[in-house]
């Protein structure tokens, strides 16, 4: 390859970041300046608002210098969105610190976490050269896989009733993130390796089956998200793991055959699930009426709700509001606080960012000539649209509620990470396009 | 063929929308299930109607991926629908609902939709001397009202706007301290814009926390009520009844609090001491021989009766066929008393012969001079007496003898009695009794400063003065001796009311000044006995420290 000295000029990307930039200081100086007179100005978010819009300007840079040929796009999304999450955990860290001592702090680790994050996305970004092994140790991986979620199983910390964490020393893991990522990856390398078995069927008396390739892990798949859903009680990772399989599948074989068998299936099973367990069944109640139950298992929905429909239109501003009294609020319902506080305007807006995040990933899905790639692309992408809509379903109570986070926005270590990883691999793969078939 | 296609999308479109638009009309009570079946089959159908078609360029196997690609635009789409429901159409029927707890019976609503009285810093209510009896504070976000002072704060009554309302100051002049009165409509926008918190103005009452404190300790346990009054503005320096409620525990912000303060509210309309009664405004009792105050006025001021002439009292009247027995004469060989020694004395049967000489309609017009069954303009409500529970009960002479001496179908308040002493102190005129002193601004302006205002002249000068030293012959050489107060000239009236019960209610009223009256009092505890000496131990002390911390 013929190199050329110096930088390339991400134009566009810059650009954008530097409009994600001054959001970002604008959002904390709000935050700063309507903070009540009592509690003084606080110098060292505003510091850690100024460092993060440093480190992604500082990103961007990272790849001119290192003529990274990626998307532009994808940078500026995910940094507004972190930028959102970020600004409403600081405009919310007084209210829960005084709720709750054991939520100190929440800020200065979500900051940690977003800078992570960035250097993971660029790093992964530019560096990652190791399509060929995911590709071929994907059994290696789906053991892990496997293996993380047995022992989440058997060793899970339970937290507000359901078994989603692993506690390795003081931190605390969310496997369900991770096992995200390796689904995604198992799945492309196996459906491509496959490909060529797509047209043929066998018969069973009268019904037409697909081929066992095919049959074996979606039974597996089914049997897991089950699993997931009736012993870890969490239906949010559950409907996430099995929504990335049916669209890989689909797109793998371009049969919708089988996507309309899988979702039948995953809807009887949850009726069944529905009618077993108590524990599920008040959370559809929740779903329909939280009502009925006001002031103990629908308390959480019935202050959502509250918080949502007092935004109206243009919300009530930041630090105007009273998102605080949504319980669990830094995680699950991060979305009603900025509801609240930014209104209709605020949630569309969020709403189409995550729009434009994963039209952007289909788009160098569709732009990206090897089969495997384009795999992932779509399934990363995916994930991404699924997860999003699934929280902000349940949040906008068109599901039942499921306890998993919204991406980017939402506090956590294990979620912001795994998300910046899928945006960093997004944009490795867009940067090669003109590359070579992975063997 | 294409157009019957195109036809059909649009179709289809249109029928998926009103689908929608039927749903977005329905309440967001109770239709949970019904709204979510009209979004999903609306908006399949307009799903249905806008599902990209094969480009001819596209390739065959890209065809999955635009597929997935428009359901998740599709499913955005729905949550967009949702957010634009509870956030526009049915935000405020979903903000404003209320609902009652099934299992416990509590009440759940939006805490931001109903106290917006909580998001104002309302103002600080202090004593005269800057004591605050009640403050705003700002705790979770929205503000708290704390009332620090344990034997004065109640004076400003409650402030409970999730529960049970406001009461007493807090009701009166809730325009000026939740900021209401004040608002200049450009300041109000300027202050918007700056996201400055709403503030109301602030108080100064009339009341001296000192006192209040002396006034409880004097009453201990008893029930009963204290009222100090200045004389010659009307200010009440002193309002004192006991039991009281305990206003920071009715002042519900949240959840906690709200139940809290469901069962104080409980536990104070169960007790039988009555705590939610504030005695000393709302209290009505039978005034007892503090009337003869008013009866000697009115016999003095019409010319009826002089102190000095001589009434027979030799142990009991027969007023048609009604006895009325004489128990308070000191020396029961004494036959002839005047008016003067009937006062010192208490001689009933003295007064029972000066009302039958003043016949029903003076003593009626002057007891109404006096505050009887008139409406007493105050800050706070105040409950009005009656002379009579029927007009014609004075006509009948023996129940104009027992009210001439304070019994009959007489009620009054404390604050009432108070007025009594307050006008004979005052040379005969009533001044309107007000508890509130000025409203302050939040830059520390004044911005109402009551001014003392007569209410009405009720007696001559003359007669009150002549009233006046017939009290303090009382004190001197009467019944009311232990309220003397060294070096200072105290006059007063004992009084005990029959109430039907064992133990009557023990009264007194007086005044007291280093030469004219500077202070008047009304006590009363409720069936405190026969004796007077626990009210006019009270009196005593409150006159004394009053006028010496002036």
């Amino acid at each position: 390859m013929n190199r050329q000295p110096g930088a390339i000029v991400r134009r566009a990307e810059l650009r954008l970041v530097l409009i994600a930039v001054i959001f970002a200081i604008v959002g904390a100086w709000t935050v700063s300046i309507t903070t009540p007179k009592e509690i003084a100005i606080h110098w060292p978010d505003l510091r850690q608002t100024a460092a993060l819009s440093g480190l992604v300007l500082f990103a961007t840079l990272f790849w001119s210098l290192t003529r990274f040929s990626g998307d532009e796009i994808l940078l500026p999304i995910v940094s507004v969105l972190a930028f959102v999450g970020f600004i409403v955990l600081v405009r919310l860290q007084p209210d829960l610190t005084r709720l709750d001592d054991r939520l100190v702090g929440l800020d200065s680790r979500q900051a940690i976490y977003i800078s992570a994050g960035i250097v993971l996305m660029v790093g992964i970004g530019r560096f990652f050269n190791y399509w060929h092994l995911l590709k071929r140790y994907r059994y290696t991986m789906l053991l892990m896989c496997i293996g993380l979620l047995l022992v989440t199983f058997f060793f899970g910390t339970p937290i507000g009733g359901a078994k989603l964490w692993i506690s390795v020393g003081p931190i605390q893991i969310q496997p369900s993130e991770i096992i995200k990522i390796g689904l995604v990856l198992f799945l492309a390398s196996y459906l491509e390796e496959h490909r060529g078995l797509i047209g043929s069927t066998w018969k069973v008396g009268p019904l037409r089956l697909p081929p066992i390739p095919y049959l074996l892990p979606m039974a597996l798949m089914w049997g897991t998200s089950l699993v997931i859903l009736v012993v870890e009680n969490d239906l949010g990772s559950a409907l996430l793991l099995f929504s990335i399989f049916l669209v890989m599948v689909y797109v793998g074989t371009g049969r919708s055959y089988y996507v309309l068998l899988g979702l039948g299936s995953f809807a009887i099973a949850c009726m069944a699930a529905l009618s077993q367990f108590a524990r599920i069944g008040i959370r559809v109640q929740n779903w329909l009426d939280p009502w009925r139950d006001p002031l103990d298992t629908g308390y959480q929905q019935i202050q959502s709700d509250f918080a949502i429909s007092s935004g109206g239109i243009l919300g009530v501003g930041l630090n105007n509001g009273q998102p605080w009294r949504i319980p669990a609020l830094q995680t699950d319902f991060i979305f009603s606080a900025i509801a609240e506080e930014l209104g209709l305007l605020g949630t569309l807006a969020l709403l189409a960012l995550f729009g434009l995040l994963v039209a952007r990933g289909f788009s160098i899905a569709l732009s990206t000539s090897d089969p495997y790639l384009r795999l992932v692309a779509i399934g990363l992408s995916a994930s991404l649209g699924v997860q999003t809509a699934v929280i902000l379903g349940g949040v906008l109570r068109l599901i039942p509620l499921t306890g998993i986070t919204l991406p980017f926005v939402s506090y956590g270590g294990s979620s912001m990470l795994t998300n910046f990883v899928i945006a960093g691999l997004l944009a490795n793969i867009s940067a090669q396009r003109r590359r070579g078939r992975i063997q | 063929m294409r157009k019957l296609l195109g036809l059909l999308r649009f179709a289809l479109v249109g029928v998926g929308i009103g689908i929608i638009g039927y749903g977005l009309t329905l309440s967001v009570i109770g239709s949970q299930g019904r709204w979510l079946l009209c979004l999903g089959s609306g908006g399949f159908l307009i799903a249905l109607g806008l599902w990209p078609t094969a480009h001819p360029d596209e390739a065959e196997e890209s065809r999955p991926t635009v597929n997935v690609f428009a359901a998740i635009v599709f499913i955005f789409g729905l949550l967009a629908l949702q957010m634009a429901r509870m956030q526009i159409f049915s935000s405020k029927s979903l903000a404003e609902r209320t609902g009652i707890d099934p299992f416990s019976g509590d009440v759940l609503s939006n805490p931001r939709a109903v106290n917006g009285a909580l998001l104002i810093k309302r103002g600080t209510i202090f004593d005269r001397n800057g004591v605050v009896l009640a403050e705003s504070a700002k705790r979770r976000g929205i503000f708290d009202r704390r009332y620090p002072n344990p034997n004065a704060s109640y004076v400003c009554g409650y402030f409970s706007p999730l529960k049970y309302g406001t009461t007493g100051i807090e009701e009166a002049y809730d325009d000026q301290l939740s900021g209401r009165e004040l608002v200049n409509p450009i300041q109000d926008e300027v202050d918007k814009l700056l996201g400055r918190t709403p503030e109301g103005a602030d108080i100064r009452l009339t009341i001296n926390a000192d006192l209040q404190e002396t006034a409880h300790r004097m009453l201990g346990d008893s029930i009963g009520a204290v009222v100090l009054i200045e004389v010659a503005t009307g200010a009440i320096r002193a309002l004192a009844s006991n039991p009281h409620l305990d206003p920071n525990k009715l002042v519900a912000i949240d959840l906690d609090s709200a139940t809290a303060a469901t069962a104080y509210w409980a536990q104070l309309n169960s007790d039988p001491q009555q705590p939610l009664l504030v005695r000393a405004t709302d209290g009505l009792y039978t005034p007892g021989s503090t009337f003869k105050t008013v009866t000697a006025s009115a016999a003095i001021d019409s010319g009826t009766a002089g102190p000095t002439d001589v009434f027979i009292d030799n142990g009991q009247l027969d007023v048609d066929g009604h006895i009325i027995v004489e128990e308070n004469r000191p020396d029961d060989s004494i036959d002839q008393w005047t008016l003067s020694e009937g006062l010192a004395f208490s001689l009933n049967v003295v007064f029972a012969r000066v009302g039958l000489e003043l016949g029903p309609d003076r003593l009626r017009i002057y007891a109404e001079r006096f505050g009887f069954g008139e409406p007493i303009p105050f800050d706070v409500p105040v409950v009005t007496g009656q002379i009579s529970a029927s007009p014609d009960f004075l006509q009948n002479p023996a129940a104009l003898a027992d009210t001439s001496f304070g019994q009959g179908e007489l009620l009054t308040s404390p604050i009432g009695m108070a007025l009594v002493a307050a006008t004979l102190a005052n040379g005969g005129t009533m001044m309107r009794p007000y508890l509130v002193e000025a409203v302050i601004d939040r830059d520390g302006m004044e911005i109402e400063t009551t001014e003392p205002r007569l209410l009405r002249n009720v007696v001559d000068a003359a007669t009150a003065n002549t009233m006046q030293e017939m009290m303090v012959n009382a004190v001197e050489s009467g019944y009311a001796t232990n309220a003397a107060i060294d070096g200072l000239r105290v006059g007063g009236k004992t009084g005990t009311a029959e109430t039907g019960s064992d133990m009557p209610h023990s009264w007194f009223i007086g005044f007291a000044g280093e030469k004219e009256p500077e202070y008047a009092v009304a006590v009363v505890f409720e069936f405190g006995g026969i004796s007077s000496q626990g009210p006019i131990a009270t009196a005593r002390q409150i006159l004394l420290e009053a006028i010496s911390a002036d």
